[in-house]
């Protein structure tokens, strides 16, 4: 009896910190194999439409897997043509507005989707089937075990695993973007002239890695659980004034990016801002070599986005501690 | 009893210095709301100094003490099994408290309705976290205001930001379509970026 009263400290602890993976569902994990595997293995083509707040837009798209390569054309059918074209994770080309600041990471490696990373961080379940673009969709739903990241809800083909349909959810099941298909076509694989950029597609390049450049001179004092560093650089930004660092962070399905940016003397305000799913956040650091501005953008709550920012911290500073 | 008097027993119980006389003043006066701001005030500078982690309007303590209130105290005569399981039910909703309390944390202005209505609620307890530059020694925030919470839009932000900012938004969807497996969802949100 006398041991009763620490049960409730003990349930606490299990509040705290479920066991992992026992909230996920298997049939979940394996759902999410198969998504993977679709979009390394499957050709299709189709029309989708995306919404985020204060934005609608429609695309057609083009996904051709031949001999292991994979080439994909995506074409924007409302407002301006914007247009994609890639071949192996590499944009081959890129149309209007989308086209300055694209640049190809030579060694950019897309990531697969892993079931078992995503446990830890997100509880996966099956909340039952539905009907997408004329097709038999089972719901994946992916909630996040803690405050940092968003909840995710996928309608995914039943015949191929392709996500038909693509929610994201804040903590409080707000709708903070979808992504759906309202036509897609499986059946096809798409020819050569469906997959070929238009004129107004204007080839990129790939920018000439820089000489190896180490790492950027700043880390992240405090990361939310779960996402690492996927990808940094250090780069001149188009003006070619000042030297950006940016770094990318991957919990295996959300992103964020850092940008880090001397201020030289001009003044900048704070900003935090949110277009639907994602969050920009601002704020100006004063370190021993000047006035910076951190900015952190990306598909994260603005809370976690904002204690990123003020987390930021210079290498060289820490060296001098 | 002065005031100054009292924030040194403050001080003292915080440092873990009191001895029981301070403890019980203490006690006594933590009903007050001003005292428990000056608490708070405290706990930052204190979390400042050491360089932890602040968490902004985090009082557990109201929400235990509030919870210890609502809980009806177990009837003495309640022997064995059912004492022990009042017990278990105040620590229950203790527990309870304290993971609701460190849940507010997070909580942003994302939400600027819900915040209002915790708003009232807080009002004896608004730390001045957001003028103190003390919270990251070494590091100060400037002093403007957050920018205006834009939903959907960038609103006329002048300068820096109208130069910067879409090429970071650029930047970050273009390079997650480039890691992520979900190929075409981080175009379209890069494609949705160029539309407004």
């Amino acid at each position: 009896m006398r041991a009763l009263p620490l049960i409730p400290l003990l349930l606490g602890g299990w509040l705290i910190l479920p066991a992992h993976a026992a909230n996920s569902s298997p049939e979940a994990g394996d759902w999410l194999k198969k998504l993977a595997q679709a979009e390394q293995q499957q050709s299709y083509q189709g029309t989708f439409v995306y919404e985020r707040n204060g934005s609608f837009s429609t695309h057609d798209i083009w996904h051709r897997v031949q001999d292991g390569k994979v080439s994909e054309r995506l074409l924007q059918l409302d407002g301006s043509a914007q247009e994609v074209v890639r071949v192996d994770g590499h944009t081959q080309c890129v149309s209007g507005a989308l086209v300055s600041g694209v640049t190809n990471p030579p060694e950019s490696t897309a990531r697969v989707l892993d079931p078992l990373k995503l446990m830890s961080w997100y509880d996966l379940g099956i909340a039952g089937r539905s009907r997408v673009a004329d097709r038999e969709a089972v719901i994946v739903t992916l909630s996040p075990r803690d405050q940092h990241r968003y909840a995710f809800e996928l309608h995914l083909d039943r015949k191929t695993g392709l996500p038909l349909k693509s929610l994201m959810l804040d903590d409080k099941g707000r709708l903070l973007e979808r992504f759906q298909f309202t036509r897609l076509n499986t059946a096809q694989a798409p020819t050569d002239d469906e997959l070929k950029a238009s004129e107004l597609c204007k080839p990129v390049t790939l920018v000439a890695s820089q000489a190896k450049q180490p790492v950027t001179a700043w880390r992240s004092e405090w990361l939310p659980a779960g996402f690492e560093l996927v990808d940094s650089s250090v780069r001149k930004d188009p003006q070619g004034k000042n030297v950006v660092s940016s770094l990318m962070f991957d919990d295996g399905l959300a992103r964020f990016s850092v940008f880090v940016e001397a201020l030289d003397g001009g003044s900048a305000v704070d900003i935090r801002t949110q277009l639907g799913p994602t969050v920009a956040v601002s704020r100006r650091l004063t370190t021993p070599k000047g006035e910076v501005m951190v900015t952190v953008v990306g598909e994260i709550p603005i809370g976690t986005a904002e204690r990123i920012a003020l987390s930021m911290r210079s290498q060289d500073a820490q060296a001098q501690k | 009893m002065s005031r100054e008097a009292l924030q040194e027993s403050l001080s003292a119980v915080m440092d873990n210095e009191a001895d029981e006389l301070e403890l019980r003043r203490v006690l006594n006066a933590v009903d007050d709301a001003e005292t428990r701001a000056t608490w708070s005030r405290y706990q930052i500078a204190r979390a400042a100094m050491h360089k932890e982690l602040v968490l902004p309007k985090l009082d557990i303590a109201s929400a235990v003490s509030a919870a210890l209130a609502d809980e009806a105290a177990p009837v003495k005569v309640n022997r064995g099994p059912w004492r022990s399981l009042g017990r278990l039910a105040v620590a229950a909703s203790v527990t309870v408290a304290v993971l609701a309390g460190v849940r507010l944390y997070n909580q942003d202005e994302i939400s600027g309705v819900q915040l209002a209505a915790q708003q009232p609620a807080q009002q004896g307890l608004s730390v001045p976290q957001v003028q103190g530059p003390a919270v990251l020694a070494g590091y100060s925030e400037s002093a403007e205001q957050p920018g205006p919470m834009a939903n959907g839009v960038l609103q006329g932000q002048s300068g820096w930001h109208d130069q910067r900012l879409p090429g970071y938004l650029r930047q970050h969807a273009q390079e997650a379509a480039l890691k992520g497996t979900e190929s075409a969802l981080p175009y379209a949100r890069a494609a949705s970026l160029e539309n407004r």
